[in-house]
């Protein structure tokens, strides 16, 4: 077996290298620097919870310091047509970042593909060695998996770098999961505001948390109730927060 | 394991979101033609503010914001790497005259510039996007890996990249043959049109060498490897393309030649008017009636609306009435590379001819019982059971002259050689067979130069079946009508021997033969006649490809073309009508009178607009309205291009 390269091991082992791999496909496929979760669904729930949570703030800040309630609606108005473009654009964005970050990936093992097949080689060796496979039946594998560089590519991004293909949602699906997140946020917490301007925003805001959260939850595979439950929590101490800290520091 | 996902093309686009491996195939859609489709929402929201900046302003102003979001944003951009790499260009100008306008209180009119600027950049985008594949459809052509056969017998599969010279591969039927060898064992025939763009299958025994690239169409070869997979004939051939398209006068050249020049002085002179015209004019720095105010209405007045589109919409007009005729231009610039074509040069096979045999003559070697009409019916007979041109070839001519079908027994094929049985003749069963004529011992088959032929034997009694290439009857009249209507010298460059190029070279009325030529021999030609005062080149095969990457102009046969051919050409005839050809010559002509009519047009717009408002003899509101109008202009005479 050829000897591997200081550059691309690094002085580390095959498997080694794989782990450290694995990070990095793990860091690239997640939405590291935002809020937002990925896919149009959960940007949807992410993006409903957030305008609840920050109407639902405003609304008790505005009624706490007497606003009158002609203008609640007016800053409702104004309030959510830049946050819905604030929410929109941010996910898009969001997606494009980990779609960049992902084929920045593909093109750096393609190279590796290139330019280390021997440390390739070793490393798809290193994989399915941990898999089981042994002797001849382990170079068969290995051979027949480097004989086609589509599918070696294929295998690489998956076993080595832990990445999923044609899993992803567009960046512009993605916010528009996100647009209807805050449109369906808003129009429920208007319509509570609208028959009930006493208890009702708060009590849509509260449904809208809890739908947002089990529906997450449940696409992730999650417990709905806990999910629920301590989102429905954070968003009352948060608010609760605000309010005091308002009365405390305002009056 | 599912089918591996095919990356090649996602790498060849240039990482393209629209076929991203990552995204699922439902919403890779989002991600087609977000530029143009941008470019079209800024439009509508440019519309939207204007019709409001009557009413409300408040409103109009939020979706002016959403105009420099759709177009500003990616403008910037753009700006800011141009900068970057310290180039000054139209880009640069747009854009800073779509900020500054915001500054003085002409943020429609800053919008506007943005809008049409990403609008021609999106349709340019859009149409050129299809001549991004080139080389991905040869890849894919290209096998990726071999059956390599082991010293102990067994077969594998390996990579060809990693196969050495020496290495013995095993091609079965139908494969194409991966690396460039040496048949070491047995006998079969190997068809070349991907690399020669003949049709006529070539047979392959022990000892002759094999270019990678051929489809083995009978039983299976064993070849020693002789050329890695870096120097294969298919790889050759790849890398011709390349070098091609690098070296291909770029004509856009002088555009952007002129862009940068005339950005760099308008810049230039905003920044002086804006210092000096204060001490000119004895007028303040700031204010409405200032320098800097004035200066930078010189620069909106200047910004080459009228310019911008003065090409694109002349070119996407005409592109558009050429679609309507089943011609797909890859950009508008082939239209100008076109009119400045002064030769054209032909494939002869599947070009000027229909690329499939016919059989001619059919010729007894001696006096026989037998008449032809019988030797067809056995001739056809025999070959129903193969697929070959040859086979078909003469079961039409059999079909056309009505010949009945005769019994076989005991069919059996010799791998390169042709087909034997028993046929039951009225007279009783007696052996037959179909094929080489070197296999019968013909001797004087092969005086007959260049011809394809196929020999009969039925018993003791021998045929000579010759077959040629069928001229499209459309030929000769397009020749003459290029000649006499266009001034256009032919030109005849072809892989096949000299003595069929000449016949139908002689047939087509063609000025100037080039026969038995390889694809970089082609190529040569190609480059010397391009120089020599602009050439295009109609091809339909792989070999062609190369060729019609480096012509000025390369037009490829939308049907009966190769993938290759088709991706790597500029213009492409989608019903392979040539006739059309006459037709785009003039067209092109025509596209480049109105290019130039509306370029004039343009400047003098820009002139009569800018400096007018320096002055200050008009406001900056008429300068804006004398600028419009002249982009008006300019948008109305390039649709004049539509009419086909």
């Amino acid at each position: 077996m050829e000897k591997s390269l200081p550059g691309h091991f690094e002085g580390k082992e095959a498997l080694d290298h794989v782990i450290e791999a694995r990070q990095k496909g793990k860091e690239a496929s997640e939405e590291m620097h935002g809020t937002e979760l990925p896919g149009h669904y959960c940007a949807a729930a992410d993006a409903a919870k957030e305008t609840a949570f920050l109407l639902v703030a405003l609304w008790i800040l505005f009624h706490e310091f007497n606003i009158p309630l002609s203008l609640d609606h007016l800053f409702l108005i104004a309030f959510t047509s830049g946050w819905l473009i604030w929410k929109v654009g941010r996910s898009a964005i969001l997606g494009w970042n980990r779609l960049e970050r992902l084929h920045r990936l593909i093109e750096e093992e393609r190279w590796e593909i290139e330019h280390h097949r021997s440390q390739e080689k070793e490393e798809l060796k290193a994989l399915y060695a941990a898999k089981g496979f042994e002797g001849k039946l382990l170079d068969e594998v290995t051979d027949v998996l480097m004989a086609d560089d589509n599918r070696l590519l294929q295998v690489m991004l998956q076993e080595e770098l832990g990445l999923q293909l044609e899993s992803y949602e567009h960046p512009l699906k993605q916010a528009a999961g996100a647009a209807v997140g805050v449109i369906a946020a808003v129009g429920l917490i208007a319509i509570g505001l609208y028959f009930l301007p006493v208890w009702g925003p708060l009590a849509c805001a509260s449904i809208v948390i809890a739908l947002a959260a089990g529906t997450s939850a449940h696409l992730e595979k999650n417990r709905p109730a806990p999910a629920v439950i301590w989102n429905l929590a954070v968003a009352a101490l948060a608010s609760g927060v605000a309010y005091f800290t308002a009365q405390l520091l305002l009056r | 394991m599912k089918t591996p996902f095919l990356f090649d093309e996602f790498f060849a686009s240039g990482l393209e979101e629209s076929i991203s491996p990552f995204l699922t195939p439902k919403s890779r859609k989002w991600g087609k033609n977000l530029s143009l489709k941008s470019a079209i929402g800024a439009a509508s929201c440019l519309l939207i503010a204007f019709t409001l900046s009557f009413i409300n302003a408040s409103l109009s102003a939020i979706f002016l914001s959403l105009v420099y979001f759709l177009v500003g944003a990616p403008a910037l951009l753009a700006t800011l790497n141009d900068i970057k790499n310290l180039e000054i260009n139209i880009d640069v100008l747009m854009t800073l005259a779509a900020f500054l306008a915001v500054m003085i209180g002409s943020g429609l009119e800053g919008a506007l510039l943005l809008v049409l600027f990403e609008l021609s950049h999106g349709m340019e985008e859009t149409v050129s996007r299809k001549a991004r594949s080139a080389i991905h459809n040869l890849n894919n052509l290209s096998p990726k890996f071999a059956h390599v056969v082991a010293d102990d017998g067994t077969l594998y599969e390996k990579s060809v990249r990693e196969i050495a010279i020496g290495t013995h591969l095993i091609v079965k039927n139908g494969e194409i043959v991966p690396l460039d060898g040496q048949v070491l064992e047995g006998t079969s025939s190997v068809n070349l049109v991907h690399l020669t763009g003949e049709s006529a299958p070539v047979v392959k025994k022990p000892g002759d060498p094999i270019p990678a690239g051929a489809r083995n169409l009978e039983s299976a070869l064993i070849i020693e490897v002789n050329r890695t997979n870096a120097d294969s004939t298919l790889s050759r051939i790849i890398q011709l393309i390349i070098q091609a398209q690098e070296a291909k006068p770029k004509l856009q050249r002088w555009l952007d030649r002129f862009g940068k020049k005339y950005a760099t002085t308008i810049i230039g002179l905003t920044c002086l008017f804006a210092i000096t015209l204060p001490f000119l004019f004895s007028i303040p720095y700031l204010g409405h009636e200032g320098g800097i105010y004035r200066a930078l209405a010189f620069l909106i007045a200047a910004s080459p609306c009228a310019l911008i589109i003065a090409t694109p919409t002349a070119y996407l007009s005409a592109i558009s009435a050429c679609a309507h005729k089943g011609i797909l231009l890859k950009g508008g610039i082939v239209l100008d590379a076109l009119a400045s074509c002064r030769s054209i040069a032909f494939d002869k096979t599947g070009t000027l001819t229909t690329g499939e045999l016919l059989c001619t003559a059919i010729d007894p070697l001696s006096s026989t019982t037998i008449s032809i009409d019988d030797a067809l019916a056995i001739a056809a007979s025999l070959e129903r059971q193969v697929v070959h041109p040859i086979a078909t070839a003469i079961g039409k001519f059999a079909a056309q002259k009505g010949c009945p079908l005769i019994e076989i027994q005991q069919f059996k094929a010799i791998p390169g050689s042709g087909i034997e049985g028993i046929a039951q003749l009225p007279t009783g069963p007696i052996p037959v067979f179909i094929g080489s004529p070197d296999y019968l011992h013909l001797k004087n088959s092969q005086s007959i130069q260049g011809q394809v032929l196929a020999a009969l034997s039925v018993g003791a009694d021998r045929f000579l079946f010759r077959f040629s290439d069928q001229i499209r009857s459309t030929t000769p009249a397009l020749i003459r009508q290029m000649k006499e209507t266009h001034g256009i010298h032919s030109v005849m460059l072809t892989g096949d021997n000299p003595f069929n190029a000449q016949n139908i070279g002689a047939l087509a009325g063609i000025e100037e033969i080039y026969a038995g030529l390889k694809p970089e021999d082609k190529l040569d030609h190609v480059a010397r006649l391009s120089e020599k005062g602009g050439l295009a080149m109609v091809g339909d095969g792989i070999n062609d490809a190369p060729a019609l990457a480096r012509a000025t102009v390369g037009i490829s046969m939308g049907r009966i073309g190769s993938a290759t051919a088709v991706d790597a050409s500029d213009v492409v005839l989608l019903n392979d009508d040539l006739h059309l050809l006459s037709w785009l010559f003039t067209k092109s002509r025509k596209t480049k009178q109105i290019v130039k009519q509306n370029l004039t047009l343009a400047l003098s717009v820009i002139c009569l607009a800018t400096i007018p408002s320096l002055l200050g003899w008009i406001p900056l509101w008429a300068a804006v309205i004398l600028h419009e109008g002249g982009t008006v202009l300019v948008g109305l005479n390039s649709l004049r291009l539509l009419r086909r």
